[in-house]
């Protein structure tokens, strides 16, 4: 019966969606404000009860539904019953439709008479996008799928997939990449419509970006927390496509930020941000498109169904084609002669969009270029690690040197020489430090010295920018102290994130040391200056899998035990397949991380060990990012509440 | 910025999904990869021995018994995983492994050898990728059969894992007949 309810309501969810956009076509206010409210509420309702009988199914283990017998099993603990709700292709579409409502939603509630012409518009591409994702799931992956006879268990689950930071990795991640289908539908709106109809429109679709932005960064990250601990190779980056897909509308959704700040101050730059709006909503798109079409090969992959890959393509077809027509024909439109001097704060974000934008395509071209030669050659190559290490983080330098530099120049500004004399604390600062560091380390990598000189840059200068506005608002400096721009807390905590990440990202690859050993018990080895003894390997048993455990002292030069840590090899019977859970020491400066590998009582384990010095800066960063995020998210929703109605 | 430039973006657009298009219309199979050199003789080709002063020469090797010529390094994760698989080929089996060090450095590949275990007959020096681009080499790990007359009869390309394994094993069997 539940599943029956959950189908109904994915179609009522295509009928409302449907009224949405043709509602769009009529043109009296007061219907369209009263008529708009109740299809909107509709809309979200009937999502709702979808989603949540499908994850009802999976809860009560109703195996009567297809894609609950072929993912989930009665051992599964409850949480990764929720989350394996999202855990597979089907599921993951009707929560990427979920999220796509409620972002939906949260446009209609901008609603009101002064903006109607730009935010039906709006609502009529959001309705769009919804329709496409709608019948995607309902043509080619219905969850709700019925199989008779009933089979008595289900199939299971990956268990690599079995783990608290994947169960909130993808809900966060959607997040992000559908909520910059807002900032794609708004930017078009404001394209169609005349230009009185324009109201703000880049002040609505700021918080939507904030917003997909911040959980994207955190949805990466908890993805890449998973990778560094799951999969036991004592990384947490591996240049995987789909990590790329993630990454690519991150940098250009952080592009998109900057340069809505700019519009909102210098109303400058406006064409970027519409051609980065629909940029940014397209690449969240495709990697959908690469995850799920089985184009290319990766860990993420769902399924290899071409049909889902033809379906997905031809609306990436639609909309892109719609979008970046649009933008050919009216973005000149938005564009403002005003002249942009290079050292203000507007020249130095547009010196950071085009970077952004380069990053952006040269990991788009890493990503691609195996698939282009294919086409062209039919020779099959790879592009790895090497040439995104070698590509991306040059020119990942000058945004890095700009981004310390951006807060403290002010808008337009002509007097920068002057400012430019502000920059010499924050070069010494970023000296001292890193000669202190570079002694503590004891290690001269030319890599580590320019990560770290970044790290530090960034660093001071928001350090030292703080300071000059607590020096002014307690009137200590009776100097002229008012130099340095006022800076909003979002932004200091979002780059001070972006300095505590380099830090991690810098330690972690320079510096990482890795020991591959082949232990018996009571075995002991080296690593940088910690002892580990293996103590023993024992059986535990827990709810849907038995594993083995190994047990190892860490001790420090002086012989003092500091840590336990207990790897673990686990093995589902269900889902016949077995992972490795690595076993971590954290502190401020370095992750002590063991992994069991195979091995027996006689012959000896194979232990991996790694030193992953400043790892726990990375997710220090991430949440400092985010948090920054949030504050400006509240901002700027201020801001859109403060436009008179 | 002239306004025809703001076509740029759509005109690329439409290059990639053509591209794409055309992919997914092809029939292609991304982790199964064809290989040219498939029922053709071994490449021929010199390299020095990692492990002695050995010159190694193709066309006195590849002869006479079924060979396994793995490509490994130890930059490469998947290569690790895959060690204990060749160990078991190579002891339980006793198959002729030839190994050939990928982009690796020899100073760390004698290392790993010594601290995992050699399952390799033996391993040679390919530090400028010159063997592994006469090969096809995809990505690392990859793993050829070849027959005892010296062609190539197989081509895995990822790691051999627990999943594989027998599947692996079996292809040599089938063919050794």
């Amino acid at each position: 019966m539940i599943p029956f309810f959950g189908n109904l309501a994915l179609w009522l969810s295509l009928f409302f969606a449907s009224l949405q956009f043709i509602l769009a076509y009529n043109q009296n206010p007061n219907l369209l404000l009263r008529f708009n409210n109740i299809v909107n509420k509709g809309l979200l309702i009937s999502i709702l009860i979808s989603f949540f009988s499908l994850m009802y199914c999976h809860i009560i283990s109703d195996f009567s539904v297809l894609n609950v017998f072929q993912n989930s099993h009665t051992t599964k603990p409850l949480l990764y019953k929720i989350s394996g709700v999202w855990g597979n292709h089907e599921g993951s579409m009707l929560l990427w439709i979920l999220v796509l409502i409620i972002f939906n939603y949260f446009i209609h509630k901008l609603f009101n008479k002064k903006n109607l012409a730009l935010l039906s518009k709006a609502l009529e591409v959001q309705a769009l996008i919804i329709i496409g994702f709608l019948l995607f799931s309902i043509l080619t992956s219905n969850p709700f799928e019925i199989i008779f006879p009933v089979p008595s268990n289900g199939l299971g689950f990956n268990p690599l997939l079995q783990d608290p930071a994947l169960a909130i990795h993808p809900p966060l991640l959607y997040i992000g990449y559908v909520g910059f289908s807002a900032a794609f539908s708004l930017g078009i709106a404001s394209m169609s419509v005349s230009k009185k109809e324009r109201v703000n429109w880049h002040s609505y679709m700021k918080p939507f970006v904030v917003a997909a932005w911040s959980f994207l960064t955190l949805g990466i990250a908890l993805g890449s927390i998973w990778a560094y601990y799951e999969l036991g190779w004592g990384g947490w980056w591996f240049w995987d496509p789909v990590e790329n897909a993630s990454l690519m509308p991150w940098l250009l959704g952080t592009a998109l930020i900057h340069s809505l700040i700019t519009v909102e101050k210098k109303k400058s730059l406006q064409t970027w941000v519409l051609l980065l709006s629909i940029l940014t909503f397209l690449l969240s798109v495709t990697g959908t498109f690469l995850v799920r079409s089985g184009i290319l090969t990766s860990v993420h992959t769902f399924a290899l169904d071409p049909e889902r890959g033809i379906y997905i393509l031809a609306f990436i077809a639609l909309l892109g084609g719609y979008s970046l027509l649009l933008y050919g024909l009216k973005s000149k439109n938005f564009l403002n002669k005003n002249y942009l001097s290079f050292l203000s704060r507007e020249g130095l974000i547009l010196a950071n969009n085009i970077i952004m934008m380069t990053v952006c395509a040269t990991v788009f071209l890493g990503t691609m270029y195996p698939l282009l030669i294919e086409a062209f050659s039919n020779n099959k190559i790879s592009v790895g690690e090497p040439y995104f290490n070698s590509t991306v983080v040059p020119i990942m330098i000058p945004a890095i040197l700009i981004m310390g530099i951006g807060p403290i120049l002010s808008w337009g500004d002509k007097s920068t020489k002057k400012k430019l004399k502000i920059l010499s604390p924050a070069i010494f600062l970023t000296f001292i430090s890193t000669i202190i560091f570079i002694w503590l380390y004891n290690s001269f990598n030319l890599f580590g010295i320019i990560g770290i000189v970044m790290s530090f840059w960034i660093i001071s200068n928001i350090i030292l920018a703080q300071i000059q506005h607590f020096q002014k608002k307690f009137n200590i400096n009776k100097i002229k102290t008012n130099i340095i721009p006022k800076s909003s807390l979002g932004m200091t905590l979002a780059h001070l994130g972006i300095g505590l990440l380099i830090l991690g990202i810098t330690g972690s690859s320079v510096w990482q040391k890795e020991k591959i050993v082949k232990m018996n018990i009571n075995d002991e080895t080296f690593i940088h200056d910690y002892k580990i003894v293996f103590k023993e390997v024992k059986k535990n048993i827990g709810p849907n899998y038995i594993a083995l455990q190994g047990n190892f002292l860490i001790y420090t030069k002086n012989n003092q035990l500091i840590a336990e840590l207990k790897p673990e090899n686990r093995f589902y019977p269900v889902a016949q397949n077995s992972t490795t859970e690595a076993s971590i020491h954290t502190n401020i400066f370095r992750d002590l991380y063991i992994v069991l590998g195979d091995g027996d009582i006689n012959n000896g384990w194979i232990i991996r060990i790694y030193y992953n010095p400043l790892v726990i800066w990375i997710w220090i960063g991430v949440v400092t990012i985010f948090a920054g995020g949030l504050f400006s998210l509240k901002k700027n929703i201020g801001i859109i509440k403060k436009i008179p109605a | 910025m002239k306004n025809k430039t703001l076509i740029i973006p759509a005109i690329l657009f439409f290059f990639i999904l053509f591209i794409l298009f055309y992919l997914l219309l092809i029939d292609r199979k991304p982790s199964e990869l064809p290989s040219v050199l498939i029922n053709k003789k071994v490449p021929v080709f010199k390299a020095e021995s990692l492990l002695n002063d050995n010159i190694f020469i193709s066309e006195k090797e590849f002869k006479n018994e079924l060979t396994i010529v793995n490509f490994f390094a130890t930059w490469c994760k998947p290569c690790l995983d895959e060690h204990v698989y060749l160990k078991k080929l190579s002891i339980g089996e006793n198959l002729k492994i030839i190994g050939i060090n990928y982009k690796d450095d020899p100073k760390k590949a004698i290392k790993w050898l010594k601290e995992l275990g050699n399952p390799y007959y033996d391993v040679l020096v390919d530090y400028d990728a010159r063997i592994g681009i006469d090969w096809g080499v995809y990505g690392l790990p990859e793993t050829f059969i070849i027959n005892s007359k010296g062609i190539i009869k197989y081509r895995l390309v990822g790691p051999i894992t627990e999943k594989n394994y027998n599947m692996f094993k079996l292809k040599i069997i089938e063919i050794n007949q």
